[in-house]
């Protein structure tokens, strides 16, 4: 028998593999060469490079929210048990703070202030560095719909429902600016330089702030809700998921996206744009779709690479650090690794 | 892939919601349940997956003041998505004030829940004791009863046969196509409640035929329901511009609206349903053989005018030149 035609050019078949797992991926985070995957079964996966894999049981419901620990140490988990944990590789789990019959539905960490901070129900959370037990919390006026910190890890953004609030996440006291614009914000990111606080709103679209002159931006035409950010290495482009296209906002210069088109990459008509990520280290989107398509697409000429077809809604997708290694996955559990060494 | 049904528990304070939903949840072994509760709700809820909710009401940015949603539930519906084969269904159980609008209206406006979990029935328990009382000083009572698909009129061993049959005839003239139970301590057969496919709209066709005879204009600020029917096909290049004209105009006052349509020519029924303002349809499934193709549609509302609605639905149905 003749062997079957290879269905597509995929660089994964070449370059990568496929690891199947038996629940959702909500988070897959980097840790040089090993992936730690967050799953809707309330677990960790670990796995290394050549495959391996270890599990480690961690929640009780599902993980809905993961980072990495600020210290590089293993990865932060926030559950639907109500509970945040500190995973470390080697399969120790830590619980940091536990909040009965809450969820805890974001987390953010900075490397540079060691800050963890969560959103739990209406109160911002925040542990500062090495603390293993909540430090400080803040209470906004409606449930926490996303949290986003600056490079350096002090200036806290909190999307809500009728806008933001920007707090000194470090600073137990911190004076408070409130960003009031109507409709329910959700996931939220802000500039490297702490110079705009973006949020995706219900109703599709991006809101923005200019600070500290707290300009307002609109930014509109989005097919779905926008619900990952991507800032590229030079914090130049931010781009975003929410359309057939991954849509980028051009960030450079005195007034960022005002007034200027976006550059839009990677059109597949009759899909969403669910992740994007920037590449750490250079001028390339990998894209990942409703319909389980993975795609990098350079920005210089937006040419395109097929790179994987999972078949289900890709929930994450991220590279290392080094760029070496980009990770995947879609709702039915099946994870993806594209190995760029192996390409080169 | 096939969508979670959802079923909204819904009735003043003190009509049994929290009975039924524990008979529910003892009785129906066979399932398993995600229950979303208020957080200021009563406890003793006996179950694995149990929500807190808040019941934030937002407001669409469109400007339009009727077209609310509850972003909590936005939320949930997606974390437990995330679960994956943890439960069969979700049960929203919601305070005893709250307006089913917002609930009803989560399932129309986000695309992510409508692609997850479908709305299959508001059920509203009725507390035939206290229920007369509550019309008159209660905005959210009568909605709730407006709302329904499934009505259990409860306690209804507390009450004369004389002021059940008020009650009866209340209700009816507020919702007359819910269907309508009468129990004591909420023991009803779950077949009843559960897994209905109310929103799929097959029950319309079975609608009590003279529901509207009953002239009962006591109240100025009543909820009434308006059916109507036309044996000649709907001519949708006309009817879908008075449907939206007609919500666009009136969506405050209507609560909700159902129709199954056939269209010339169509082999497959049309649906559609409404919240307000917000509109959704789509062809369901093909016309049996032995199915007359009727179409029907049903308003409850306020200040809803009879025969102008008549002359609309009439004005799009086709006739032979």
């Amino acid at each position: 028998m003749m062997a079957t035609a290879v269905r597509d050019e995929a660089l994964v078949h070449r370059y990568g593999c496929h690891v199947v797992l038996d629940a959702e991926p909500t988070a897959l985070l980097w840790r040089g060469t090993t992936a730690a995957v967050a799953l809707g079964d309330g677990s960790v996966r670990w796995i290394d490079d050549g495959d391996g894999t270890r599990t480690v049981p961690v929640h009780a419901g599902a993980i809905l929210s993961a980072c990495r620990h600020p210290d590089e140490d293993g990865i932060v988990t926030g559950g639907d048990d109500g509970r945040v944990c500190h995973v470390s590789p080697d399969g120790a789990v830590v619980e940091l703070g536990h909040f009965a019959r809450k969820w805890v539905e974001h987390l953010v960490a900075s490397p540079a202030s060691g800050l963890i901070v969560a959103g739990v129900g209406k109160e911002v959370i925040a542990w500062t560095r090495g603390a293993t037990a909540p430090s400080h919390r803040y209470a906004v006026a409606a449930t926490v719909g996303g949290l986003a910190l600056d490079g350096k890890g002090k200036r806290l953004g909190v999307a809500h429902y009728g806008g933001a609030t920007l707090l000194y996440g470090t600073n137990s006291g911190s004076g408070r600016i409130a960003l009031a614009w109507v409709g329910s914000h959700l996931a939220c990111t802000m500039s490297p330089d702490g110079r705009y606080l973006l949020t995706a709103l219900q109703e599709t679209g991006l809101h923005g702030w200019q600070l500290p002159e707290l300009r307002d931006m609109r930014m509109s035409g989005y097919a779905a809700k926008t619900r990952s950010f991507s800032w590229d290495r030079k914090g130049r482009w931010l781009a975003t998921s929410g359309d057939a296209q991954a849509i980028l906002w051009p960030f450079e210069g005195e007034t960022g996206p005002m007034g200027k088109p976006p550059l839009m990459l990677a059109e597949r008509k009759g899909t969403l744009v669910t992740q994007v990520a920037f590449h750490p280290k250079d001028d390339m989107l990998a894209v990942g779709y409703s319909d389980g398509v993975i795609v990098l697409a350079r920005l210089a000429d937006q040419h395109v690479l097929r790179v994987d077809n999972v078949d289900a809604y890709v929930t994450v997708l991220g590279w290392n650090d080094a760029g070496t290694r980009l990770g995947w996955g879609g709702e039915d559990g099946r994870i993806g690794i594209l190995d760029m060494d192996a390409r080169a | 892939m096939s969508t979670i049904p959802v079923t909204v528990l819904t009735g003043y304070l003190g009509a049994g919601k929290t009975t039924l939903l524990n008979r529910i949840l003892s009785e129906n072994h066979g399932r398993k349940y995600a229950v979303i509760v208020n957080e200021f709700g009563e406890i003793g809820i006996d179950n694995d997956l149990i929500v807190d909710a808040d019941e934030e009401v937002f407001e669409m940015s469109n400007g339009c003041i009727c077209c609310t949603v509850r972003g909590d539930l936005i939320r949930i519906i997606e974390g437990l998505m995330k679960r994956k084969d943890g439960f069969d269904a979700i049960i929203i159980e919601t305070t005893g004030l709250a307006d089913p609008a917002p609930v009803a209206q989560t399932f129309f406006v986000d695309d992510d829940v409508r692609a997850r979990a479908s709305l299959d029935a508001i059920v509203t328990v009725v507390d035939t004791r206290h229920v007369l009382a509550r019309l008159e000083d209660s905005h959210e009572a009568e909605e709730q009863i407006a709302f329904a698909d499934v009505i259990l009129l409860n306690k209804t061993d507390l009450v004369t046969e004389q002021a059940l049959e008020e009650v009866r005839q209340r209700v009816r003239a507020i919702n007359g196509q819910a269907r309508r139970h009468e129990t004591q301590n909420c023991v009803v057969p779950l077949e009843e409640v559960l897994e209905r496919g109310a929103f799929d709209l097959d029950r319309i066709l079975e609608i009590e035929p003279n529901f509207l005879s009953e002239d009962d204009h006591e109240h100025d600020d009543a909820i009434t329901s308006v059916s109507l029917h036309a044996d000649a096909p709907i001519r949708p290049e006309l009817f879908m511009p008075w449907l939206r004209n007609l919500t666009a105009e009136q969506g405050q006052d209507i609560l909700r609206l159902k129709g199954v349509l056939s269209f010339p020519g169509e082999e497959e029924r049309y649906v559609v349903q409404g919240v307000h303002m917000l509109l959704d349809g789509n062809h369901q499934r093909p016309w049996k053989p032995d199915e007359a193709r009727v179409s029907r549609m049903v308003f409850i509302g306020r200040n809803l005018d009879p025969v102008a609605l008549r002359a609309g639905f009439d004005a799009c149905a086709a006739r032979a030149a």
